[in-house]
């Protein structure tokens, strides 16, 4: 499998009871050098969570003693911003909905691929460190400017006319620039759809929005990551 | 009865089943209707009584009262000698109940009495061996002053009037309470046999012979009233027991073959692969090949949720012109891609302020994605695909049509079955849950689904959505 781009080594909690799904979780975090504690109750889980030091939490909405839920809601109550990745069994259609109003920040359903765990622990733990910052208004890469105000976009001075859907495509990966985006983020994020279409609709909406974005400029910086998904790199 | 504790547990049920028509709906009603009649009973005996005892006092004081009258018809015509004859005619004609004094001054002159106190008027006289132990009734008069005469009758008569009376009403508090009793335990036996039939068959259904029905007599009774809705239930039951196992069989099936594929493709793998790179390559579609069961499971259990209702909770007001605007814009780079035209227009009928109805965002994108995603993956390049909305009849209707090669007509309800592909399009990826998932959508919304009656053409599939009402 092909390395991820990514950024420092950090310590992650991981909540879950079953011991297979917690080796596996173990393994893919481990082989991208972050450190992980694993804890197998939500009682023990809440406790390890409260003495802190974590960059993020993974939590599954089933324990032992102290549901994923509960679990997050005490963190809150308590200030802990922790960033929060919940996990779930299938297709739960309203287990995103409650995951967020607990307080999480991302919710993955079981059984998933180790990209889309991996870009999904980067991209909490990454918004983790920067939750002090204020909302941006312009989003930038090399010379592509995004204006959040006026919905405008702009590459090297040239004004780039772009559709609702593209504007929303182009916002987001450029909100996790230098980050992986799978597929299945882009569908919950860009289109509020919890579902996997039949059809190759990001990869269709990707191309539209590079030959407006990319075409004809000297560097690329929408990249595709085989087998995972995309990435906004300025580099 | 002996305390239930000490007796043995088959003789208790035996006591039990026995007894058991007692506690039944029918006997107690039986009880309650005796219990009335026995009361009613017993108050006409005692008003009867009364009555009766009331008439004989009467009629006794009335023939005591027209001997005295004889009596003093007699005196009055040819005095003393005369009334006197007349009291010894009466006697000697009389019984040994009936009693006359004639008395002067206080000395008995005639009669079968002793002297007595002179009252006047209806008299009564306690029992005493003279008058042979019985009360005595009667009317006491003066033939001139000093001459008394009395005429009277025992009343052990009417006591025994009485009694025969009471006896009667007795035998017929008992007969009507023994045909109350009888009569009710009749009632409840036929009662409790048919309810017993009825829990029989429940407990066989239950014990596994789902063709098995409550029998109904075909009296249209309560009770047949209550078994047809009983039967109506099972038969309910037993057609979505069979549509469940339907799908589980397909479920069974549709699953064997990819996991079947997975296997091959494994085990090749195994023997074939020489280099790490076709090793990978094996398991990278061996991992496709999961991801695909993985999705079949996740639709299936998509249908348990919008089935449940659930989602209903959370319904908003939403724009269908402005969903299938961005359903257009979302779809237009795929098709543009596979060669399709996607078109959408919306014909404002008349008065249509906007097509806001009522539901859940995510459930109808799913829905007209579906929809979409069938016109592409099942027409040919070229095929134009047109979105459309309209206000017809009261209805909100959003339509997905095509000017494909259409279905035939006959499998047009098909098509709304899970997991039914059609033979044309088995080749095409899919579990052929798509118009099943937007029919269960649909329905969640109160919305009607269907293929469109056209004569043109391809295939239209319609969405009519009820207009909520204001407010």
């Amino acid at each position: 499998m092909k390395r991820l781009p990514s950024g420092a080594f950090v310590k992650i909690l991981l909540i879950e009871d079953d011991k297979e799904t917690a080796a596996h979780i173990v393994y893919a975090l481990s082989g991208e050098g972050h450190e992980v504690t694993v804890c197998h109750d939500g009682a023990e889980g809440l406790e390890r969570a409260r003495a802190g030091g974590h960059a993020a939490l993974i939590v599954d909405r089933m324990l032992p003693k102290l549901d994923g839920l509960s679990l997050v809601r005490q963190l809150r109550a308590e200030a802990n911003e922790t960033p929060v990745l919940f996990l779930t069994t299938m297709s739960g259609l309203n287990d995103r909905v409650e995951g967020l109003q607990a307080g999480g920040d991302d919710y993955l359903v079981k059984p998933f691929a180790f990209p889309e765990l991996l870009a999904r622990v980067h991209a909490i733990a990454r918004r983790g460190t920067h939750t002090q910052d204020s909302e941006p208004v312009r989003l930038r890469a090399a010379d592509l400017e995004m204006d959040l105000i006026r919905r405008t976009v702009h590459r090297g001075g040239k004004s780039i006319e772009l559709q609702a859907q593209e504007f929303r495509l182009l916002e987001f990966l450029m909100r996790n620039m230098g980050r992986i985006v799978t597929r299945t983020m882009l569908l919950e994020n860009v289109w509020d759809m919890n579902f996997d279409p039949r059809t190759n609709i990001v990869e269709t909406h990707i191309s539209r929005l590079r030959s407006k974005v990319d075409r004809g400029y000297g560097t690329e910086l929408i990249h595709t990551v085989r087998g995972a998904g995309y990435s906004l790199r300025a580099d | 009865m002996a305390p239930s504790s000490s007796i043995p547990y088959a003789a208790r049920d035996t006591v039990c089943v026995r007894i058991r028509f007692l506690r039944t709906e029918g006997f107690r009603l039986s009880a309650i209707y005796a219990g009335v009649f026995a009361l009613s009973v017993v108050i006409l005996g005692v008003f009867v009584l009364v009555i009766t005892n009331q008439a004989l006092r009467d009629q006794i004081v009335t023939f005591s009262a027209a001997d005295v009258a004889a009596i003093q018809n007699g005196y009055a015509s040819e005095g003393i000698h005369e009334a006197r004859e007349v009291i010894n005619q009466l006697m000697a004609g009389s019984g040994t109940s009936d009693f006359y004094l004639l008395q002067r001054n206080g000395k008995v002159v005639d009669g079968n009495l002793p002297a007595m106190a002179e009252r006047t008027g209806t008299v009564d006289i306690t029992a005493s061996p003279v008058t042979h132990n019985h009360e005595v009734l009667g009317v006491g008069a003066f033939l001139a002053p000093g001459l008394y005469v009395f005429s009277g009758s025992g009343t052990h008569r009417l006591h025994a009037v009485q009694a025969h009376i009471l006896n009667v009403m007795l035998a017929l508090f008992a007969v009507a309470l023994l045909l109350a009793v009888a009569g009710g335990a009749l009632v409840s036996r036929s009662f409790l046999r048919r309810t017993d039939a009825m829990a029989k068959a429940c407990r066989d259904i239950m014990n596994g012979d789902m063709q098995l029905r409550i029998p109904v007599r075909g009296t249209s009774d309560e009770l047949d009233r209550l078994a047809e809705a009983i039967n109506e239930m099972l038969s309910r039951i037993a057609a979505l027991m069979q549509n469940l196992s339907q799908v589980s069989n397909d479920i069974a099936h549709d699953l064997r073959t990819p996991v079947t594929h997975l296997r091959h493709r494994l085990e090749r793998a195994r023997t074939d692969s020489k280099t790490t790179g076709e090793y990978g390559a094996a398991l990278e579609t061996a991992i496709a090949k999961a991801d695909e069961i993985l999705g079949l499971f996740a639709a299936l259990l998509r249908f348990a949720q919008i089935e449940g209702g659930a989602r209903r909770a959370a319904f908003a007001p939403l724009d269908l012109e402005a969903l299938l605007t961005q359903m257009r814009e979302l779809f237009e780079p795929v098709a543009d891609e596979t060669g399709h035209i996607l078109q959408l227009t919306v014909s404002q009928g008349r008065g249509l302020g906007g097509a806001v109805i009522r539901g859940d965002r995510q459930l109808l994108t799913q829905l007209f994605s579906n929809l979409i995603e069938n016109a592409i993956v099942h027409t040919p390049p070229g095929t134009c695909i047109s979105l459309s909305l309209a206000r017809e009849e009261g209805h909100i209707v959003a339509r997905v049509s095509d000017d494909g090669p259409g279905v035939p007509r006959e499998e047009h309800e098909k098509l709304f079955r899970r997991l039914y592909r059609r033979e044309a399009s088995r080749s095409q990826p899919g579990y052929g849950l798509g118009l099943s998932l937007a029919l269960a959508i649909a329905e969640l919304h109160g919305a009607k689904i269907g293929i469109a009656d056209t004569s043109g053409p391809g295939l239209s599939v319609e969405v009519c959505f009820p207009v909520p009402s204001e407010g």
